[in-house]
């Protein structure tokens, strides 16, 4: 390259920078590496904010469960690395107090408890909690209000735990890692790690689970993890993080993360369709300069040089300045959400840097090769025939070089192949139809575009006319549309589903051991104090003995799900039984038929006992369809055939069960009763007084951790709602940028039409016309390519159900004409305020 | 010692494909033009004027026949080597001036010095912009320029590579009679002075007349060829 060829791109690119000539490529430029920077960085923020908060959960990022004492060398290695570590044993105990007992889940915690998160306190039982920065000392045990009733303690009592006595000092009202799995869960005492040797629970045969937790730099949790895998063993141990974690938390905020995945994933195809569009329009616009350098005798190579070296010029020119407008709008966001979502920007991402780099620079090089490839190949003769345009006729090379970029761009980003290909995929659907389209239209163009020359007339000729150049700006309209539907159906299907999981009348109490004499005068009671009570559940407990006559000891109770109970053994356990004829709301049949639905009743009596069983306790214990489980309730034996495999939603915050078994089954057992109830946070004083006249029924307090919950999920709606904002406003001013060069397109039409003394009003009509036809079809379009991609997404990736959105064939043409249409009356009002001598002018 | 042939044409003729088949839009054309010598190519629009332009100056391809420029026969060319030829002996002024928008006035002039690669392209292209009288108007961009002054620019613009030949097509199309006498003047002064064989396209008999040859073109043929001196037809070969 001689420097006289670098000389003249440069001076080519100041000037056509200086004189606005590269404006709409540049632009085009920065708002994708603005958009595709501010989103990606902002959801990074989220991301961490989210992850941050929801670590809260687990009490650390990173913790290893364990069923056996770990080898200390694993800790001094993790804070050799430096990571915090912290420690936690559970026990499943009984507790004595009063002569009464019970079975809890006692904790001994070491100093370090909790790494995230914080421990919160009452005075009295049933209370509001408040965070304490202390754990138990010695000999000093807090418990949960539950026990209090349990036991007939008060704060200041002594209760004995194995074989040491603790002095219940405080009410325990939340520990951050409690877990969703409300109903049933035996009530939790927290005492030090230090006391934990004198209560002798350790034991052969005793149930103690460990808990290591881990927090530090991600990278640093990472090497610790690589280094600590190899030695970890499946049966024993469990890495986790709050990823992995499948309560409601983990599950909302894995699905935010895709969220923002998909949101930045579509700012990519955006920006790649404005930088398409733009690049199509800088070639067009230099034919002239070509032919003008071939002509004085430029060799090919040199003109290739000048045009290459002024989109890497363009493009660095268009990343500097996108990066900085990166940054102020997601300060800007940053600031304008402070307060409802914790997002912090003192961490630095590099990541999202990255990517709107790579993003600028591959869309800008590979959406510029086709029509940089027809810049080059415009003849010189055009100086004589202006009417000469580029000889490259195979758009072959464009459709593989940019849905090649694309495709990369999408993968290289997500690394998750699925969303990108559906994504893709469903790219490409709508492209080919809107081809087809196209040539409908050019039909139909021709049709309508004869007669007598009103605004529609003008408006279906143009459209016939500039078919080719139409179908690149009705494509890149649809596509526009459909991905800003995307976001938005997504966003609002997704928000819906988590507030369905938490209704505002959620259960935040529970009510066990209800006796059937008491379930009259309790639901009085209740209806008297206005505190609505769910249904009561009948409940029995068995004790599981036998599959298909072979002896198991297997731990089965809903407090437990996740027990690593290797295939059917485990430590026998009651099981809470109930009995019911309907089918309970949220569960739903997978396999066989539901309870007394084989069967007519005269068979009833000959045929063996149904139940219908939990999926996942199906899995976990090898159970299928036909067969034979044997319980021992009270001092009978009882066997039941499985009939049905149900799937149970366990974050419905209701009573569930994973055994439920036909009522003829159960009818000489006597059973207590469990409820739920919704009592408002601010009326939790009322509790004593409700509960007081029922002092035998168990009150379970979950009203904590649903706020945790709530909090949470409201969290991540706010930050999905930001991110749509923020997709939103990139599509928008894609949409302005589109318009703006197709404007600049009609300006010589213009110009013509308005020397030929043609009405101002004719050919704003004319031009709104035809921009509303092309909103309308592109908005049709992009409708129906929404549907699919949306079933695609969320039945592929979001593993939620399917959803028709009927509303969106009639909201997206109808927004399309409105949007386009108005874009277009203003680009043409522009236009058509020059007089008709500037329009000339700048056509030339 | 007789002026050396600068262009020689053999037969050249081109034929374009259209939707109802071959169309031969220039029959069959032989003349030559000696070095230093004007010559008008006059002809209604449509005649085929602007298609022999384009042949002779090799921003076309022959269809048939020969086309040798100071003695380089053009035909066995391909693009890279006719703008390289052009670049080396070829000036061009375009009735639409042709001039890039987002050059300056002086830019636009040094732009075949640069792409020859002469490293006096800017003082080369201020003197010759002196020449012209636009010196003042340097730093300006063309749609800065008025349509006479942009034709200057294009005039300095081809003569800054001392070109063997100068094309020139309708250059004063655009331009009102004023102007137009401005810029023939300048034309064939410039021409004059530097012996330069200039190859003109119009449609005005006068300017035509001012050169020493007129080719008549009529329905893609060369019908007629007269001697502007004695203003009667030249017993010249033609066809």
């Amino acid at each position: 390259m001689t420097n006289y060829t670098l000389s003249l791109a440069w001076r080519l690119f100041r000037h056509e920078t200086k004189r606005g000539e590269l404006t709409i490529i540049l632009l085009a430029i920065i708002l994708s590496v603005a958009s595709v920077l501010s989103l990606s960085l902002f959801s990074e923020r989220l991301k961490y904010a989210l992850t941050e908060k929801s670590a809260e959960f687990i009490a650390a990022d990173r913790v290893l469960g364990s069923n056996k004492p770990i080898d200390i060398a694993w800790i001094d290695k993790a804070q050799e690395m430096g990571l915090n570590t912290a420690h936690q044993t559970y026990a499943r105990s009984m507790v004595f107090a009063n002569e009464n007992m019970d079975l809890v889940d006692l904790r001994a915690a070491d100093t370090g408890y909790p790494l995230k998160g914080s421990v919160k306190v009452a005075d009295e039982p049933f209370t509001q909690g408040i965070v304490i920065d202390r754990l138990p000392t010695s000999g000093e045990a807090w418990i949960e209000s539950q026990l209090f009733q349990t036991l007939g303690i008060i704060v200041g009592d002594n209760i004995e735990v194995g074989d040491k006595i603790f002095r219940v000092s405080k009410v325990l009202t939340e520990v951050p890692d409690a877990g969703f799995s409300v109903f049933g869960g035996d009530p939790k005492v927290l005492i030090s790690k230090i006391d934990l040797a004198a209560t002798k629970v350790e034991g052969p045969g005793s149930r103690i689970d460990y808990s290591y937790f881990f927090t530090g730099e991600n990278g640093d949790l990472e090497d610790y993890y690589d280094w600590l895998e190899p030695q970890l063993d499946n049966e024993i141990h469990d890495w986790d993080s709050i990823e992995d974690d499948e309560s409601g938390i983990g599950r909302a905020v894995g699905r935010a993360g895709q969220y923002f995945l998909l949101a930045s994933l579509l700012a990519i195809v955006l920006a790649a369709v404005s930088i398409a569009v733009a690049a199509q329009r800088y070639s067009m616009r230099h034919y002239d300069p070509v032919a003008i350098m071939k002509t004085l005798g430029a060799p090919k190579k040199m003109v290739q040089q000048i045009y290459l070296l002024q989109i890497l010029f363009i493009t660095a020119l268009g990343i500097t300045i996108g990066v900085i407008f990166g940054f102020i709008i997601q300060h800007l966001v940053v600031a304008a959400i402070a307060g409802k979502v914790d997002v912090s920007i003192d961490v630095w991402h590099w990541r999202p840097l990255i990517i709107s780099i790579f993003t600028g620079s591959v869309c800008a090089v590979l959406f510029s090769l086709y029509p940089l490839m027809k810049l080059f190949s415009v003849s010189p003769l055009r100086v004589l025939r202006r009417d000469l345009g580029a000889n490259l006729s195979s758009r072959l090379i464009q459709f593989v070089a940019s849905g090649g970029a694309i495709f990369l761009l999408m993968w290289a980003y997500s690394q998750n192949i699925k969303v990108s290909a559906i994504l893709f995929i469903s790219g490409i659907i709508l492209v080919v139809s809107l081809l087809g389209v196209t040539f409908g239209l050019i039909w139909v163009g021709r049709k309508l575009g004869q007669g007598k020359m009103g605004a529609w007339q003008l408006a279906w000729a143009r459209i016939h006319r500039r078919a080719m150049d139409n179908s690149v700006q009705l494509i890149s309209f649809a596509v526009t549309i459909m991905l800003l539907l995307i976001v938005l159906v997504m966003r609002n299907d997704m928000v819906q589903q988590w507030q369905n999981q938490l209704p505002q009348d959620t259960p935040n109490y529970f009510l066990v051991n209800i006796s059937q004499a008491q379930q009259p005068n309790l639901q009085q009671h209740f209806v008297t104090n206005q505190v609505e009570i769910d249904k009561f559940y009948p409940v029995i407990r068995g004790r599981f003995v036998a599959v298909n006559d072979e002896k198991v000891r297997t731990a089965v109770s809903k407090e437990d799900p996740d027990e690593q109970s290797n295939g059917r053994d485990g430590l026998g356990r009651e099981a809470n039984l109930t009995w019911s004829n309907t089918l309970q709301k949220g569960s739903e049949v997978i396999a066989g038929k539901w309870l007394g639905d084989n069967n007519n009743s005269d068979t009833a009596a000959q045929r063996p006992y149904e139940v219908s069983i939990e999926e996942g306790i199906a899995q976990r214990m090898q159970l299928g369809l036909g067969d034979k489980l044997t319980f021992n309730i009270g001092s009978e034996i009882v066997e039941l055939n499985v009939t049905s495999i149900r799937n149970v939603n366990w974050q419905s915050m209701q009573p569930n069960f994973f055994f439920v078994i036909e009522p003829r089954a159960l009818k000489s057992f006597i059973p207590t009763y469990i409820s739920s109830f919704n009592l408002p946070t601010e009326r939790k004083s009322d509790i004593t007084q409700l509960m007081q006249p029922f002092a035998n029924v168990t009150l379970i307090d979950v009203d904590a951790r649903i706020n945790q919950l709530r909090n949470i999920v409201d969290q991540v709606s706010m930050a999905v709602e930001f991110i749509l904002i923020l997709v939103l406003a990139a599509g928008a001013l894609v949409l302005i940028a589109q318009v703006q060069a197709s404007m600049d397109e009609r300006q010589q039409e213009l110009a013509i039409l308005r020397t030929l003394g043609a009405k101002g009003r004719l050919i704003r009509a004319s031009v709104v016309f035809e921009f509303i036809i092309i909103g309308v079809v592109a908005g049709a379009m992009a409708a129906a390519a929404n549907e699919f991609s949306l079933y695609m997404l969320q039945t592929q990736v979001f593993q939620m159900p399917a959803s028709l959105h009927l509303e969106y064939w009639i909201i997206a043409p109808l927004a399309g004409a409105l949007v386009v249409g108005i874009l277009g009356a203003l680009g043409c009002w522009r236009l058509l305020s020059l007089n008709t001598s500037q329009l000339l002018r700048q056509m030339v | 010692m007789t002026p050396k042939t600068m262009i020689k044409t053999n037969g050249i003729s081109k034929t374009v494909t259209t939707t109802q088949g071959q169309l031969q839009i220039l029959k069959p054309i032989s003349f030559e033009v000696k070095a230093g010598e004007s010559i008008a190519i006059v002809g209604a629009s449509g005649s085929g004027k602007s298609t022999l332009l384009s042949l002779l100056a090799g921003l076309d391809e022959v269809s048939e026949g020969e086309i040798y420029i100071d003695g380089q026969a053009m035909q066995n060319m391909d693009e890279e080597q006719r703008a390289q030829l052009r670049g080396a002996k070829v000036g061009f002024i375009f009735q639409s001036f042709m001039l890039v928008q987002s050059l300056t006035a002086l830019e636009n002039i040094m732009l075949p010095a640069e792409i020859a690669g002469r490293d006096d392209a800017k003082k080369r292209a201020l003197d010759i912009l002196e020449l012209v009288g636009l010196d003042h108007r340097a730093s300006h961009y063309p749609n800065q320029l008025s349509g006479g002054e942009q034709q200057r620019v294009a005039i300095a613009r081809a003569f800054i590579s001392d070109p063997k030949i100068l094309f020139a097509d309708e250059p004063t199309g655009n331009l009102d009679a004023a102007n137009s006498d401005k810029i023939e003047k300048l034309l064939f002064e410039l021409n004059q002075n530097s012996h330069t064989t200039l190859v003109l396209v119009t449609h005005d008999p006068v300017l035509a007349g001012k050169c020493q040859r007129q080719l008549h073109m009529q329905a893609g043929e060369l019908k007629e060829v007269f001697t502007s001196s004695s203003n009667e037809q030249a017993a010249l070969k033609v066809g």
